[in-house]
């Protein structure tokens, strides 16, 4: 077949085109790591910035001892049990703030006054309530999830279209029916939009609860390994982690639109 | 035959706390079971509020709407709204749109989809029966909220400029076909435009609103042979004539209400 004309010369086929995306959005991440390699042991001494390589082998070291899964299985107990309870509370409370005036009269000073306190800082107080562990790790990050979630359920329950309210009211949808037969449904495109913003914001308040309140988790081997000057093991924690983190972004935004054929 | 509407001395008044605006003041007015009735009037006269009303959206402020002799409490399943909007429900494909009334009614699957089938196919909608809403043009979503209205199985349909986002050859088809369905099937019909044209070629009567605050002005009978095509009703003279008169009469609100 010798019949290409200019158009499709650059019209390659979708799956070379995705694998060239792919490469083009790495390479400002392989920029980065070869300078650090670079600069490691020149510019900066390698006991205080090991190099990627060395970091590398660190990763490998603790997946193949398989040391670091119980401490990451607890990390996303956590993270899995103190978001998926922010999304149960703040889906039903933003909702019910923005479908019932005495709901949105109660919690409207409250949510604004405790928006812009730093999650983090409630560890402390935290510990004392529920001691060192897993139920002040989930806290706050029930906490700190809580709020995007809260925010966008209750801007998406307010704005649900009055038509569609209607349209179901005259076909007989009351009540309890019309709040899971269309409120839920109108706004779960961006109840999942917060739940998207709160999975990073659950992975920044897990590590920090396990810095001060934790004998396990990832957080933990990063103190600990700082603390002796193991940097090698502290930054493949670090790697671990962010990686952890990154895939389950990606992943939940597959899933949403996977699910979201409609929107 | 059920469907008859009764409005006496409805008003509504808008009272937001500061201010009262009268948006429907002393409108009483009959429809009969089967009859088509347009609403024309000035933008802000009302007519979508009569319109909310008589759907049970909004509550009268006072007088009475009764529908075959009971007043109307809310919104009820003997009346089905077509919106401009189209008001479909975006998660739902072409055919969960038109079985949702028929869930609502605890209809069984099967004779829902078999109900739900015989309108979308007089809609021509057949092959879209699993399409989403969003991969659907104008016409055709319009199409759907009417499928999904006429399934459920209402006596009256009120319709708030329905092919207002349309443009003229979609609304012209989608017309022909409204008048269609409706002598097959015995609807009464409130239909709200600002379309003088389009009000004369679909109605039994014209109802022409005052400017403000909105209330009947005159009623425009139309006696037109809609045995025939429509090229040869709209360039007829009775047609010319009804559709002369009631855009005098409309004329003359949208006129007064010019400021100096």
């Amino acid at each position: 077949m010798s019949n290409v004309n200019a158009g499709t010369a650059t019209a390659l086929p979708s799956g070379v085109r995705s694998a060239a995306r792919f490469v083009f959005d790495w390479i400002p991440l392989a920029i980065v790591t070869l300078l650090w390699e670079f600069a490691s042991g020149t510019a900066v001494p390698a006991e205080v910035l090991p190099a990627p390589s060395v970091v590398a082998g660190e990763i490998r070291e603790l997946l193949v001892t398989g040391e670091v899964f119980s401490h990451l299985f607890i990390s996303l107990f956590r993270i899995s049990v103190g978001l998926g309870l922010s999304i149960a509370a703040g889906v039903l409370l933003g909702i019910g703030m923005a479908r019932l005036d005495p709901v949105e009269n109660f919690f409207e000073v409250l949510l604004a006054l405790t928006y812009p306190i730093p999650k983090t800082a409630l560890v402390p107080l935290a510990i004392l309530w529920l001691g060192v562990g897993t139920r002040t790790a989930i806290l706050i990050v029930f906490l700190a999830c809580l709020l995007p979630i809260v925010m966008n359920a209750y801007n998406a329950a307010s704005d649900v279209d009055q038509n569609l309210v209607w349209s179901a009211k005259m076909m007989g949808t009351e009540g309890r029916r019309l709040f899971w037969k269309v409120i839920i449904p109108a706004t779960i495109p961006e109840i999942l939009t917060g739940v998207r913003q709160a999975i990073p914001i659950a992975f920044i308040a897990l590590v920090s609860a396990e810095l001060i309140a934790s004998n396990q988790g990832i957080g933990y081997l990063i103190l600990t390994a700082g603390q002796v000057g193991n940097y090698p093991t502290m930054f493949a924690n670090i790697v671990i982690i962010s990686a952890v983190a990154y895939f389950a972004v990606r992943g939940f935004e597959i899933g949403r639109e996977r699910g979201l054929v409609w929107t | 035959m059920d469907g008859n509407v009764t409005i006496s001395n409805l008003e509504k008044v808008y009272d937001d706390g500061s201010e009262r605006t009268t948006a429907v003041e002393d409108l009483t007015f009959d429809i009969d079971a089967g009859e088509f009735v347009s609403v024309v009037g000035p933008s802000g006269c009302g007519k979508s509020t009569l319109l909310y009303l008589l759907a049970g959206f909004l509550d009268e402020t006072s007088g009475t709407i009764e529908v075959d002799g009971t007043p109307i409490d809310g919104p009820g399943t003997d009346r089905g709204v077509v919106f401009q909007d189209y008001a479909l429900f975006p998660w739902r494909t072409v055919m969960e749109n038109v079985t949702y009334g028929l869930e609502e009614q605890d209809m069984g699957k099967e004779e829902r989809r078999s109900t739900a089938q015989q309108y979308i196919d007089m809609m021509d909608l057949s092959g879209f029966e699993d399409n989403y809403p969003k991969e659907l043009s104008g016409g055709m979503k319009q199409r759907v909220g009417l499928a999904r209205t006429l399934a459920y199985g209402p006596k009256i349909l009120l319709m708030d400029e329905p092919f207002g986002a349309l443009d003229q050859p979609l609304r012209e088809d989608l017309q022909d076909q409204l008048l269609d369905i409706w002598g097959d099937l015995d609807k009464t019909v409130v239909f709200v435009t600002h379309d003088v044209e389009e009000a004369v070629y679909l109605s039994d009567s014209v109802m022409v609103m005052t400017r403000h605050p909105g209330t009947k002005k005159t009623v425009t009978d139309v006696d037109i042979d809609r045995s025939k095509s429509r090229a040869d009703i709209i360039t007829s003279d009775e047609f010319t004539e009804t559709k002369n008169e009631v855009w005098r009469s409309l004329r003359e609100e949208t006129q007064s209400g010019v400021q100096p």
